[in-house]
């Protein structure tokens, strides 16, 4: 068991894990943070895309014992204090860049990363950017234009990270 | 598809990370970024007992320009670091051409150079880009340190010179040359795709603009990225036109003997070769002539 | 039509934001993983490595002594009645499957036994130390090895590895043929492929022994189905099973049967008398999951003098896998696709030879767009090529073969009604919108710089709906009835329950549209639910074949405007009005001329249920309905256009454009209809260009992993253009026509023609899907050198 503390949505989280528990399985089983969705723990569909210290790895393709003190963001972190829809949430679901939302979050977690390096990427970008993200509903176009469209509306990028709080141990999980 | 069980070691230096591998011999395994390992894992087609995580040794990582203009690069250092610093791709473009083609941002993210290198995919970008620079490696290892060329380096797939307690720490790309151009262009079935084939084409022309020195790299061509043989000899001396290219190009096609998978027949993979050398080659030329990125 | 009084404010027809994806977007959503179970344990199946032999032993000693096993389980240790294809056509033979390996195992993936641990790691632990000691037979890895006489089989007691044989002869093709101008034959390949969906299949079995009854939570398609099919295996009664459904992450048709899988897991849990978990990993999903789509064609056209289409022979087989797989049979390729063969055109004489074979591989199964996609593509590809060795323009070609706007309905000569459908109207628009003529002017153009662009034009119609008639009109036995019940609560809010769950087309949004507008109430106040057999009823087919916005759709709708009747009339007696003169709308019933005079659907509701005043002047003012629907057959219809750029020297394709005219009748949500396209178009992409299962000719998988099977991403769809035109069904509620499968029917045609128009010049035949590049090059590389050796 390896015991680790770090940031997960701005909480500070300690725990104990086995060595090969994956990122995503930690999150997911451990912390119930199931938004983030794995498709094919082999690092090829980008649907369980979490953000760790600000860039996007692939949750199936870490594990958990190697996040001592890292700052993980998940889809469930998008959202603001208030539950309002992060711009990319919100530009998704105008712009029918979804269906059945099993890559969803991947996709939101990959474009987040995206506007916070460059606040308005050309289509070119973005679909370079989001190539590593498999969707099978929608063909991508809703997906391309949530980019552009929430690019739009939030010009400089909204942050969806917080200013970090000490951690303490308030959580321990086997 | 979840990976067997393993004990996790962390080390915080160099010198503890060898003596884990010493410790444990071929049980253990070094975890650089684990995009290429960790699939592996996962499917149960790699089984190690021990992993030593590379990640928290501070000197593996980062770049540094020396003053003979040559380039070291920590073993540890992300592609998406390496492609998202200008003073790497802009001295040498074939970088800057082949880092984004590594997969997707997502893996570049956390993918190294190292763990790109001593992995050894015959088809991956990194290990034909840097036999077609010239690249040494430094292996650390119990008993010190030690050089490879890259040359020497890849033996088979995904078989390197690196011996089971040592660790790749730095790869070090001479400057590259006056009058001096480079480039790698591949092709894959979709974008961030492992290659089908990839060239990497380097020329120096002489002072009286004549081929001074050609080189073509091959990935997706063989068990390892394969220089291209007999390319000095048929360059030396002849004018960067168009000609010359065609003739290398065919000359590369027909050198080589790649393999049959599911994406590519050999034949399909040869002609590739030809093609891509061909257009490598007149990039190079372009960005030699001031025209074209 | 609907009964209700249509007003501006109606919610059909209009793009609503899909209520689902408040919570998916936060990701919220609840897929089979993220369900809690207490006490669940997890399953990881042993799989056959070898494609055909006969087990002779198991060992499961070490497994089961390992740390964390519950227990490892064979077939010995779960007996049931095996899963059996429900398909009824004369001379289709069964192959009946157990849910675990018996003693023949027939395709690699094949479940052996199924081991039960605390956590998945553990259970994979303990599979890899289960030893499986098989007598390998030869393995049979396609179709021409299957009817071989002297070939092994996989089903002795048959006698054969074909399990059908027959034909569908309409008209006299021979006699046709015989006298015809022209004559054109191809033979095509259409590859096996799967549908992938990015949430593999699983389920979650508990088993309760105090009370005998079953509930079973699975990504299903079609809950009753599994339900039925679980009764009879596990010889429950229906009504002591529960299957319920959670947000799944897309099926395209292969979550339709009842898998192995699922029966081996329910069959666990009351062994064990504990719940039971099976999430699908993706190699499994890619190895063992159903594929589709694999069929061996060989078309002929026969055309007269003037280019008028005169009839189709077509010789089809396919490759069924290891079993006439439960649900859809060995026939959902090739018996389904010939019922399609004359499309879009007016073909007389259509005379087909089926054929259907087992191989060592793994079960084909329905995948969006099913049996069509091969001979709508076989034939599509054969009118351009008798179009290039014509000289004549495949557009204009095409054009005059069409069934015309003036011609519905029309009688297909397989037997279908096209009930109506703008195939004319489709063609102009997408020639209008890919700008042919320029386009063309701009190939040559381009072609004189050494670069080969192409364009390709597919006309569709796709039988959807699918009732009884329908089914009928595809001879084809199929139950596609729905009964849906709404029921207007104590609240004024409105429940639907229907048996058809959506995996991500939105149905809680589109249901709830048709609905607000039946019963004459916002949106907001309708809720739809179809995901628990014990609260809906029963959907026999449940969601698949383009049906949920016809048959469930129609019945909502029905049941609605029944509800809008009986709400009026509390109305009525409420404002003391005349039932004919009050109007409901938006929550709202008023008297016609004084809008003052109303009464919200709050207080009708609390009248009906509470108020015994009400009572004495209606005597049962019932809010609950039930409604039935069997529609009559509708089709829908359109044009996939596309433009590509072939790059000659390596054989890429890149396509540069995509066109979708579609008319799919009454639109419910025209956003969640131009989702449907586009993302069945995206897999059209991927057929044409990329999605292949491969095997070895011992039967050995190739393309078990994202690295090997290949889906399309954002850089190999383009932007994908879409226009409308529409024909209302006038025979289903509304008019409503389905619309989900046909990109995936039409589009690889499209592609394809327009990479063999790209190279035309070098006289290439596109004989087989997905294209393989390298084939392009070659072609361009012979062209080459004959021009080169003839200077």
């Amino acid at each position: 068991m390896h015991t680790i503390s770090l940031h997960v949505n701005d909480e500070p989280v300690t725990a104990n894990v086995q060595a090969r528990t994956s990122v995503a399985d930690f999150l997911r089983d451990d912390l119930g943070l199931t938004g983030t969705h794995l498709g094919c723990e082999q690092g090829a569909c980008g649907a369980c895309t979490v953000l760790v210290d600000g860039v996007s790895v692939r949750s199936c393709l870490v594990f958990a014992a190697q996040l001592d003190g890292a700052r993980v963001t998940t889809v469930e972190g998008l959202e603001g204090p208030d539950g309002a829809l992060h711009p990319l949430q919100q530009a998704f679901r105008d712009c029918s860049g979804l269906q059945c939302g099993f890559c969803t979050p991947g996709f939101l977690m990959s474009a987040a990363e995206l506007l916070d390096a460059i606040s308005q990427p050309d289509e070119r970008t973005i679909r370079e950017t989001l190539s590593g993200n498999i969707c099978r509903c929608t063909g991508y176009q809703g997906i391309v234009e949530a980019v552009q469209t929430a690019a739009a509306a939030c010009a400089p990028p909204r942050s969806w990270s917080h200013p970090p709080t000490p951690p303490t141990t308030h959580e321990t999980v086997d | 598809m979840k990976p067997n069980s393993f004990a996790l070691r962390t080390p915080d230096s160099l010198e503890e990370a060898i003596g884990m591998l010493q410790e444990f011999g071929d049980d253990a395994k070094p975890l650089a970024g684990g995009q290429s390992l960790v699939p592996l894992m996962n499917f149960r087609l790699a089984q190690p007992e021990v992993l030593v995580d590379l990640s928290r040794i501070p000197v593996l990582t980062g770049v540094s320009h020396e003053e003979s203009g040559a380039l070291r690069v920590a073993a540890m250092t992300t592609h998406r670091a390496l492609e998202m610093d200008a003073s790497v791709t802009t001295s040498w473009p074939m970088l800057g051409d082949a880092l984004p083609l590594i997969g997707h941002v997502g893996i570049r993210n956390r993918g190294t150079l190292g763990g790109s290198l001593v992995h050894a995919d015959p088809a991956a970008e990194l290990p034909a880009v840097c036999l077609a620079l010239d690249a040494r490696m430094v292996l650390q290892g119990g008993t010190g340190t030690r050089e490879v060329p890259a040359a020497d380096f890849f033996r088979s797939y995904f078989t390197t010179a690196v011996r089971p307690e040592e660790i790749l720490t730095h790869v070090h790309f001479p400057p590259p040359g006056q009058r001096s151009g480079q480039a790698w262009l591949e092709i894959a079935r979709r974008h961030g795709d492992f290659a089908l084939v990839g060239v990497a084409a380097t020329v120096t022309l002489d002072p009286s603009g004549v081929c001074q020195d050609v080189r073509l790299v091959v990935a997706g061509g063989g068990a390892t990225p394969v220089m291209v043989p007999d390319v000095v000899e048929r360059a030396s001396g002849r004018q960067p036109q168009p000609e010359l290219w065609n003739e290398l190009a065919e000359h590369a096609g027909a050198a080589l003997s790649p393999a049959d998978d599911l994406h590519a027949t050999a034949n399909d993979r040869r002609r590739l070769i030809r093609v891509l050398t061909r257009r490598a080659l007149t990039i190079v030329a372009d960005r030699l002539d001031g025209r074209g990125a | 039509m609907i009964a209700t009084d249509r007003d501006e404010a109606a919610l059909v027809g209009q793009s609503i934001p899909r209520n689902e994806d408040q919570r998916l977007v936060r990701g919220r959503g609840r897929y089979l993983a993220d369900v809690v179970v207490p006490g669940c344990l997890q399953a990881v199946f042993v799989r056959s490595s070898i494609a055909h032999g006969r087990v002779r032993s198991i060992d499961t000693a070490a497994a089961v002594a390992l740390d964390g096993v519950v227990a490892v389980l064979t077939v010995a240790d779960l007996p049931h009645v095996p899963l059996v294809d429900g398909v009824q056509i004369d001379g289709l033979r069964r192959t009946p499957q157990s849910a675990l390996v018996h003693d023949h195992v027939r395709y690699v993936g094949e479940p052996v036994a199924i081991v039960v641990a605390t956590t998945t790691a553990m259970a994979e632990d303990a599979a890899d130390l289960v030893f499986v000691d098989c007598e390998p037979l030869q393995a049979i890895a396609d179709v021409d090895q299957a009817m071989d006489p002297d070939a092994p089989l996989l089903f002795p007691e048959l006698g054969s590895n074909c399990v059908y044989r027959g034909a569908r002869d309409h008209g006299d093709a021979e006699r046709v043929f015989a006298g015809a101008a022209h004559t054109f034959t191809k033979s095509f390949t259409s590859h096996r492929s799967a549908a992938v969906p990015m949430e593999t299949r699983g389920c979650i079995a508990d088993f309760d022994s105090g009370s005998g009854r079953l509930e079973v939570i699975s990504g299903t398609q079609s809950p009753h189905l599994l339900r039925r099919k679980l009764a009879v295996c596990l010889e429950l009664g229906e009504h002591h099973i529960r299957v319920l459904v959670p947000d799944v992450g897309g099926a395209f048709g292969q979550k339709i049967p009842a898998s192995p899988e699922e029966v081996a897991v329910a069959l666990a849990s009351r062994h064990l008398g504990r719940p039971v978990r099976w999430i699908e990993d993706r190699r499994e999903n890619l190895m063992a999951a159903p594929h589709a789509k694999e069929q061996r064609i060989t078309l002929s056209l026969a055309m007269d003098a003037d280019g008028t289409f005169l009839a189709l022979k077509a010789d089809i087989v396919g490759d069924a896998g290891a079993y006439s797989f439960n649900s859809a049979s060995a026939l959902i390729e090739p018996y389904v696709g010939a019922g399609l063969l004359p499309g879009v055109y007016r073909i007389r004489h259509v005379a087909a030879a089926i054929t259907a074979v087992v191989t060592n591989k793994s079960p084909i199964a329905p995948y969006r767009g099913v049996g069509w996609t091969a001979t709508h593509s076989v034939r599509e590809l054969l009118i351009d090529e008798a179009a290039r060795a014509l000289g004549m323009d495949p557009v204009a070609l095409r054009r005059r073969n069409m069934v015309g706007t003036d011609d519905f309905p029309y009688d297909s000569a397989t037997g279908m009604h096209y009930d109506s459908g703008s195939y004319v109207a489709c063609l102009d628009t997408a020639k209008e919108l890919t700008g042919y003529e320029e386009f063309r002017r701009r190939q040559a153009a381009l072609r004189d710089e050494g670069r080969y662009v192409g364009i390709g034009f597919s006309p569709y119609v796709e039988p959807t709906g699918w009732g009884s008639e329908g089914a009928q009109q595809s001879a084809w036995s199929f139950a596609s009835h729905d009964t849906v019940r709404v029921e207007v609560q104590p609240s004024g809010h409105v429940l639907v329950f229907c048996g058809t769950p959506s995996q991500g087309q939105g149905h809680a949004t589109t249901l709830a549209q048709v609905v607000a507008d039946a019963v004459g109430v916002t949106m907001d106040g309708v809720r739809v639910i179809a995901n628990d057999t014990d609260a809906t009823p029963v959907s026999i087919a449940g969601t698949r074949a383009s049906r949920v916005a016809v048959i469930t759709g129609g019945a909502a709708s029905r049941a609605g405007a029944t509800l809008n009747r009986r709400l009026r009339e509390v109305a009525a007696a409420l404002l003391e009005a005349d039932g004919q003169d009050v109007t409901l709308s938006g929550g709202v019933a008023s008297v016609v001329g004084s809008p003052d005079t109303s009464v919200t659907i709050q207080q009708l509701a609390a009248a009906a249920y509470f108020d015994p005043a009400l009572r004495s002047r209606i005597p049962e003012p019932d809010l609950v309905v039930s409604q039935f629907l069997d529609p009559k057959a509708t089709y829908s219809n359109g044009m996939i256009a596309a433009i590509v750029e072939v790059d000659v020297e390596t054989g890429q394709v890149h396509v540069d454009d995509l066109v979708a005219v579609e008319d799919c009748g009454t639109i419910i949500n025209p956003a969640v209809v131009d989702g449907q396209i586009r993302g069945a178009v995206a897999q059209g992409v991927g057929a044409a260009l990329l999605e292949r299962m491969v095997y070895s000719d011992q039967g050995q998988p190739q393309s078990t992993s994202f690295v090997d099977y290949l889906l399309p991403s954002t850089t190999e769809v383009p932007p994908i253009r879409i226009a409308h035109h529409c024909s209302p069904s006038p025979y289903t509620v509304n008019g409503v026509k389905g619309v989900g499968e046909s990109g995936l029917i039409a589009t690889p045609a499209a592609v394809a023609n327009a990479v063999a128009d790209a190279m035309g010049p070098f006289g290439v035949v596109i004989d087989e899907l997905p294209i393989a590049g390298g084939r392009l090059a070659d072609a361009f590389e012979v062209d080459a050198a004959v021009t080169a050796g003839g200077q």
